[in-house]
This record gives structure tokens, sequence and C-alpha cells, in this order.
């Protein structure tokens, strides 16, 4: 109590230390008025009197310290005076310490900034209990990214005694309306009744899905998740019980998922509802749901264990697979955590290496900053020892000043980690998981400060450890320029660095080019597109769908400024169409060499304009014309692959095909040119068209409008609206400009390609900084030398040699050194790279030139200075 | 090894520093409100030669005392109508002093009775 009461009366008389030193001093002056007094009646004369007064009361300074030393902390009042020293070399060398901070900054904002972004992929821990027992497992195929079981293979499956527990989701999801008095579209996830259990989640209200409601036919229950909890049932406490309208069906909620809920597929959930599958009715000869399986392994058991565990049961259902298809089968099991990251993985590698890189090179930056000043304190250190400096109290203004230049710098890269952290959100593609939750992590935020603050301490106290040189305080500056390793290495190191951050930053700008370079075989601009799905509980039977559509024709198209319309089940470049197997397609009258290749066909369905909406040549015969559309008609157009594969050079127009063997025949009446339908990336694939109406089809709840139009997509977007309005008020529609759909597939090569390019950029930057310290350093180091060599004759030029020599050495073993990084590098961003030529010539000249044009820029400066020495000035200097 | 002198005057000065304190307040509690020259003569003219010269090192511990809330002080005037600053004790200051000379006596107790130690007591 008497020590903390003490403790508070030091830290506060440290403010009003004016006070006390003030009011000490009257009380010296009171007391030896006192005593002189005394001595007066004793006796003694004024004089003797004061002097016997002032050795009764003793060293009177020796006492004032011992005073102050009570009166508070003097580790305190040292700590300001080396703070407002330190402020006060700063701003005597601003460029140093700008550049000092900014690059502690840079380092410790990216870092922490990217890190938060990768945390979020690479290392969180996934939001469910011992996670890491759950797997993904199923087939694996190479047209779906992801692993599925047929329902029938499920129910064999999911009893393996490696598994605690199986659970099984729809892939899809379901498109789910809630229909009450403004309906929204919503994401339903079916999923069994035991998903939650096995994911090892209880809601946080209500209670979990029952083997009852899970039965085929139950009455429809639902699980709400938080969100949509929270907004449009305002948090109600009371929901349980409450009965919504889905899908035109009244539906109970049974509870609410936790606000931490996530579905294993990454996919985004409004909805729980219960798959319902009648597991035991299945049989092989009819067509089966798909499922997504996810298990929980028993304790004990691995990842491996559970494969060989499977592999008996996939040899079994493997069975039942066409022929044709079997090969390209395989089993797939691994851990849910493999599953989220997979295609994230490899770019968030890349961006975390290429952050690492960024730390090193601003490190290395400051470490040569550091160098460089404390190098030039040596003779100020010198003189502070010889006045009685400890080493203790010479390290602890060195380490006032590193640590004030790393809160500096880190207070600014935590400013600039929020910044980034939000550009990185803003420019994210959907398909970056979780990247909407991430926050700035404040261990890394912290772990940086550390590293810049060790690194800072590190070179910054260099001058200490060498015992201080008597010879320093001559005035002389006698000591000989040391061309030790040390400096050399960091520049050469921060070359190679930034050859490798550029070369990969180059080369996935350059596969950014490429891929909007693609030609799509169609002209997308000035199209506006709309997506219209019928909800099954409003137009349960396809002749209502049919006839909605036909009246969507006729109205839509009527509308003024519209150049083309169009419907069509599916539009590139999505990728999604349907599709038939290839070896199933049969030519009247012939084979055809394609019939034992196995994979699959793609089609799609259009109306009339769908040709001139989309501007896809005709290569040969025609486009669908108004005939081709009366029952029975059956015509149909190949794209030029299909064409290719099917007739090879031969004109196939006129010749009659079918899709399957109990198929009408259809007459092939042209030839399209080829479209990306599936992604930029991938290969154009054969595909056909057929009518909008043709016998083929079975599902119509699907369309998209195309209209060709010069007019504002957002005045065409409003007519659609309103259209679409006039014939069903209740119908939702989705519109979008054929370019947005184009530019969208490009957003993740983009934000890959923006991230590491300004790494690379800051990485260079920060190179040349180094390289611009490191050679004004070394340039005023070595002045008298100049002075001497200029003196004995040496020209301007020579010295200019002289100097940019040295770093052309160490700049070509940095790019020795960077240049074998990047083959490595170039290996590791294949699979992010889109038809850029292994080792690309282009992209290496242009880094190396750039890398070169940076460090001569960089040493220009300093060279010139050299060159500009006076040799008598430089030798009469010190 | 041998001992370094710094260390041997530090270790005294403690010793006196916590003599000092529990003098002065004890000088207080028998006098009242006095000034510090006052706690000075009174404790020159008990102890000698602990305070003839150095009278300044009071103060120090007169400040530690004030910051630990033992006594309190204000401007005043002398007996002579001099501006000096009266020290007095508190509530606090007095049971520190009565559990310090509690303690103090015990020590003392203890520590005679090592002297009084002869050889054959412990035999």
């Amino acid at each position: 109590m008497r020590r903390l009461r003490r403790f508070f009366n030091r830290i506060f008389s440290f403010a009003s230390k004016q006070r006390t030193e003030e009011r000490l001093r009257e009380e010296i002056a009171s007391h030896l008025a006192l005593q002189i007094a005394d001595n007066v009646r004793l006796g003694m004369n004024e004089a003797e009197a004061r002097r016997q007064a002032l050795l009764k009361f003793g060293a009177v300074e020796n006492m004032k310290e011992e005073y102050r030393a009570v009166q508070r902390f003097i580790f305190l009042d040292s700590l300001l005076q080396d703070i407002r020293f330190a402020f006060r070399t700063f701003c005597k060398s601003p460029g140093f310490t700008l550049i000092a901070i900014l690059t502690l900054a840079l380092g410790i904002g990216s870092t922490s900034a990217v890190f938060s972004v990768v945390d979020r992929v690479l290392f969180r821990s996934l939001p469910y209990p011992q996670s890491n027992q759950l797997v993904s497992f199923g087939f694996a195929t190479p047209f779906s990214a992801n692993e599925f079981l047929d329902a029938i293979d499920f129910k064999d499956w999911k009893n393996s005694r490696v598994f605690a527990e199986v659970t099984s989701v729809h892939p899809g999801g379901r498109d789910c309306e809630l229909s009450e008095s403004n309906p929204v579209r919503l994401e339903c996830q079916q999923v069994d009744s035991n998903f939650l259990s096995t994911l090892g989640i209880r809601p946080m209200i209500g209670h979990d899905f029952t083997q009852e409601e899970d039965e085929p036919n139950a009455a429809p229950v639902a699980l709400l998740s938080f969100g949509l909890w929270r907004s449009r049932y305002g948090s109600d406490p009371r929901i349980v019980g409450r009965s919504i309208s889905l899908n035109g069906k009244a539906t109970e909620i049974i509870g609410v998922l936790p606000a931490s809920f996530e579905m294993p597929t990454l996919a985004s959930a409004d909805l729980l509802i219960p798959l319902q599958l009648n597991l035991s009715g299945l049989t092989r000869d009819r067509p089966q749901p798909l499922l997504l399986a996810f298990g929980r392994l028993r304790t004990g058991f691995t990842i491996s264990q559970a494969r060989a565990a499977l592999e008996p049961l996939f040899a079994q259902s493997i069975k039942f697979v066409p022929a044709q298809f079997r090969r390209e089968v395989t089993l797939r099991v691994r851990s849910l955590r493999d599953r989220q990251v997979h295609d994230a993985e490899t770019a968030s590698w890349v961006l975390f290496a290429s952050v690492i890189a960024l730390l090193l090179l601003a490190a290395t930056n400051v470490a040569n900053l550091l160098l460089a000043r404390a190098a030039a304190r040596r003779r100020e250190t010198a003189i502070r020892a010889a006045l009685g400096a400890t080493p203790a109290r010479l390290a602890r203004q060195v380490l006032t000043e590193s640590v004030l230049l790393s809160s500096l710098g880190g207070l600014l890269g935590c400013w600039l980690a929020y910044g980034l952290l939000r550009m990185f959100i803003a420019i994210a593609p959907d398909g970056l998981p979780l990247l909407q939750n991430a926050r700035v992590d404040l261990r890394m935020l912290l772990f940086t400060l550390v590293i810049s603050l060790a690194c800072g301490l590190l070179f910054g106290l260099t001058p200490i450890w060498q015992s201080p040189q008597p010879e320093m305080l001559s005035g002389r500056d006698t000591q000989t320029v040391k061309r030790g390793p040390l400096r050399q290495l960091l520049v050469t190191s921060q070359i190679a660095i930034s050859l490798i951050l550029l070369t990969g930053a180059g080369l996935l700008l350059r596969s950014l080019w490429d891929l909007q370079a693609v030609p799509l075989g169609m002209d997308f601009r000035s199209v506006v597109t709309a997506n219209i799905t019928l909800p099954r509980y409003r137009y349960p039977q396809p002749a209502q769908q049919q006839v909605f559509f036909e009246q969507l024709e006729d109205r839509l198209s009527r509308i003024p400024g519209v150049t083309a319309f169009a419907l069509s089940d599916f539009l590139p470049p999505s990728g999604r169409e349907n599709a038939v197997t290839y070896a199933n397609l049969q030519i009247s009258g012939r084979s055809h060499p394609g019939a034992a290749i196995s994979g699959m066909t793609g089609y799609r369905a259009v109306t009339l304009g769908y040709f001139a909406a989309l501007g896809i040549p005709i290569l040969h015969g025609r486009a669908f014309e108004k005939q081709d559309f009366s029952v029975g008609q059956n015509a149909v157009i190949l794209n030029r692959a299909l064409s290719q594969e099917m007739f090879g050079d031969e004109n196939p127009v006129g010749q009659r095909m079918r899709f399957g063997p109990n198929d009408s025949w259809h007459l092939i009446v042209g030839v399209a040119a080829d479209v990306k339908n599936n992604g930029l990336e991938a290969q154009t694939d054969p595909e056909f068209y057929i009518t909008w109406d043709d016998s083929f089809r079975t599902v119509f709840d699907e369309a998209y409008v195309v209209i060709r139009t010069p007019l504002n997509p957002f005045v065409m977007g409003k007519w659609l609206r309103s259209g679409v309005a006039s014939l069903d008020p209740k119908q939702l529609i989705t519109v979008e400009t054929m370019t947005h759909r184009v530019r969208e597939l490009e957003d993740r090569p983009r934000f890959d390609a923006v991230l590491l390019s300004s790494f690379a950029l800051t990485g260079l930057a920060l190179a040349g900084i180094g390289i611009y310290g490191v050679i004004g350093f070394l340039v005023t180091q070595r002045r008298r030398e100049i002075g001497v060599r200029m003196a004995l004759g040496a020209t301007p030029n020579a010295i200019l040699k002289l100097i940019v020599g040295d770093v052309a050495c160490w700049m070509g073993w940095g790019l020795l050194l960077g240049f074998a990084g990047s083959w490595f590098a170039d290996e590791a961003l294949r699979s992010l790279l889109f038809g850029v030529p292994p080792h690309d010539f282009e992209v290496a000249a242009t880094v190396i030139g750039a890398i070169v044009l940076v460090s001569l820029a960089a040493c220009y400066f300093p060279a010139r200075r050299a060159m500009r020495v006076d040799p008598l000035i430089a030798l009469r200097y010190e | 090894m041998k001992e370094k002198p710094e260390e041997k005057t530090e270790m005294k000065s403690d010793v006196q520093q916590g003599t000092l304190a529990l003098m002065i307040l004890k000088t207080l509690e028998v006098l009242g409100p006095v000034h510090g020259y006052g706690i000075a003569r009174r404790i020159e003219q008990i102890s000698g030669e602990l305070l003839a010269v150095n009278q300044g090192t009071l103060y120090p511990v007169l400040l530690r005392l004030e910051q630990e809330g033992a006594i309190s002080s204000k401007w005043g005037a002398s007996e002579n109508n001099r501006r000096a600053r009266f020290y007095q004790l508190t509530r606090a200051g007095r049971k520190l002093l009565q559990a310090e000379t509690r303690e103090w006596k015990q020590t003392e107790a203890i520590l005679s009775r090592f002297f009084e130690l002869k050889p054959e007591d412990l035999r």
C-alpha cells in the first residue's frame, strides 16, 4: 500500500518536476537561513556563520541528486532525454528517417495484410471440433473439381468401419424462394439428418433435424442461418415453431444455426433443409441423385487407412460405371481442409512467399541503413564513451532510437495493413474462400514489428560491440574503408529477391494479357443478358414453362432498340450446359471416327436470333430460320470443333445425325464458329445447337435472354424487368451485360497479377533505395581515397567506372542468383499461368532490364557526387 | 575477493536511512509540527555524530516519507518569523511509527540475546 502510494507519487512528480525542484531550493534556503541565524546568535560573524552552516548541511548537489532519485524515476528522465535526442537526430537527417520509416511501414503493412488473407486460406482452423478428422470422399473425374457419389454408392459406403459418422449434402444446393409477401431468392442447402452432428455443430436455438424429418414426404422443416435470422426475422428468440412459406409450401422453422456456421463446401447457406432421400428404395437401373459425401474418421484412423478401406468398395461401385468412363474415374479421399483450399492453395503460397521476400527486402534495407548510420556515428560513440558513458547507457540510446523508428514504421504499417486488406477484399474475386471475413491479424502485426525491431537493434548495436577506438577521437578519420562482405551481400540478395518477385509478377501479367486477348468467338459488346429461373411451385408443368417463355419472347422482341433477341437455356462462357455422351452420337448411314472416344458433348437450345445476337459467325450452311421451329423439323447446327471431330474436313451440311439410339434424326443445317463456352482458359469443346422447342429437350425452367442493343444497358435492363413483371409480377430476374460476364472470368487472374505486381514494384523500389543507400555511404566513406586518386590524375570517368564497377559486380551476382531462383518460381507458378511458354524469354529480358535500369539509376546520384569531389577539399576534409 | 568500497557505503547508508526515517517519525511524534531544520537539530542533540554533518541528507528521507503518506507538510512561519516548511505526522505515519518501533524492539531484543551469548551457553 505504502509502496503503491509512493509509486503513484513518483509518477505524478515526474509531471510536476518544476514545482518540486522549486520547493527543494526554497527549503534549502530556509534551512540555511535558520542555521545561520542560530550561528549568529552563538556569536559568529555573518561570513563564518554562513560557512559553518554550509559545512553542516553537506554537499548540496549530491543531496539534490539523491532527492531527485527519491522524488521520481531517474530512468524516465533519461528515457525522455534519449527520445528527445533521437528526434533531434531524426530531424537532422530527414532522408534517412523517411526512408527507414517508409521501408518499415511497407514491410510491416504488406506482410500483415497478406498474412491476414493467406491465414484464412492456409492456416486457419476450420470451425468444427476436431476438424482434422473430417474428410471428403467419392469419385473424382476430370470434369468436376470436387469428388461426388451416387446415392446408391453412398448407401453402401457410409457403413465403412473407418468412419464414426458419414453425412451427405446435395451438390447444387437448391434454389428456393421465400414466397411471402415480397419473394426473395435464397440459397437452400439440402443435407442429411446427421449433417450437423457429423460436423460437431449444434443449433444455437431449437433442435437438429431428426430421422423422421429426413424421411421422404415428411412435413417440410428448415434450420435458419444466423444471418437470415437476424436480417429477416429481427433475431426473434421465439422463431422456433414458426411457419414460413418456402417454394409455396408451409415450412416449420425448427432452429437457428450458430453465427460461426459454414458449409463444408463453403457454399452460402441461408437455410438448411433435409435431403429426404429414400435410400432403401434406390435401384441401379434408375438415374441416381448425386451427393457430396463427408465423413468423420474414427479416432486413430488416418486418411490413408480410410482410402485403403474404401478401395474395395470403389472397385465394386465402378463396375456400374459405363465402360467408356471407367478409365477417367478414380477414388479420392482427402481432408476437408484440402478440399476447401485446393485451388486457392497455390495462389496463397505464392502470395505468402512473395510477402516473405518483401519482408526480407525491407529488413535488409533497414539493416543497410542502420549499418551505414552506425558507421558514420562511430566518432560520436567514441566521444560519448570517452566522456564516461557506459556501454549499457550507449546501448540504451541505440535501443531507444530503434524502438522509436520501428514504432513509427509500425504505426504507419498498421494503417497501411488495414488499407491494403480492404483493397484486397474489394478486388478479390468471389472464388477466394472466406476472404470477406479476413481481419488484420494482430499476431502478424506484432511479429513483423518484432522482426523489424530486432533487425534495427542487431545492426544499430554494431558500433557498441566494437569497443570504442581511441583513435576515433583524434579528429582524423584514419579508418580505412572496410570492404566487409556484409553490405555487398545485402545488395546482392536484394537484387536476387527483386528479380524473382518481378519475374513472378511479369509471368502473371503476361498471362492476364494473353487471357484478355483470347478470341471468344463471339462479339460480346453491347449485349445484355438476363437469367430467368421459373420456380417449380408456380410452374410445375413443362408446358406452363414453355408458354411463359413463348409469351416472354413475344413481348421482349418488340421492345424498341433491340437489334437481335434470343433465348437460350445456357450461355457461354459460364461452362454450364447440357451434355450427351459423345459415343452415343450417330450419323445417318455411316459410322463416325470418334465413336470409341469417351467424353461428353455439350449442347444448348436456342431461339431464332441467337447467332445474330451474340455475333457468332456461321461457317457453312445457315443459321436457324423460321421454318426450323415448326414441329417435327429437327434441325441442328454443329460448332467447328464437333464438325471437325465427326466429319473431318468434309462439309457436314445436309447430313443427318442423332444424339442417342432412340432419338429422332436431326438435319445438320449449318456449322458455327467455335465459342469459348467453358471459361477462358479451357480449350474449345465440341458442342451443338438445337432449336428452342426441340423434342430432345426435357427441362424448360431456366432461360437466358440475350439482347443485342445499341442502347444503354441500364435502360435495357429496366425495360427487361418491366417486361417480365408484366407477365408475372412475382418472377425474379438477374440482368447482366455480357461484357461483365466475360470480365468476371478474368477476376481471379487479375487479382493474382495485381497483388504480385504491386509487391514486385514495391520490392524493386526497396532494392533501389537499398542500392542508393549503400553506394551513397560508400562514396562518402571513400571520399579521401577518391580525392587522392583525383590528385594523382584520375579522370572523373575513371572514378565513375570505379563506383559503377562495384555495383555491376554485385549486380551480376544478384542477377545470377535471382535467375536461378526465378527458374523455380516459374515452375511453382505454372498452374496459375495461361498460355505463357515455360521460362518465357520476353518476361526475363524485361525484368532484368528493369532491374539493371533501377540499379544504375540508384547509383547515378552518389556516383555523380563522387565525380565532383574536389581533391583539395577531400584531402583537407576532417 | 575484495569487496568493492561503494557497496559498503551503500549498505551503511541503507541502515542509516532506515534509522533516520524512524528518528524523524519519533521526533515528529514528540514535537508535533516542526520544520526540517528543527528536526535536524533535534536529531543532532540526541544522536550526536549521526547528523553533525550532512544535514541535507534529511530532505530525501523526508520526501520519501511524505510520498509514502507517513507525514504531510506545508509552508508556515518559524519562531523568528522566517518562512519554513513544517512537517507533521499523519495517522498512517503514527501507525507506521508504532509498527516500526515494535519491530525495532524485537530485533533489538533478539540481537542483544545474541550478544549476551557466551561460549558455554552453546555447549
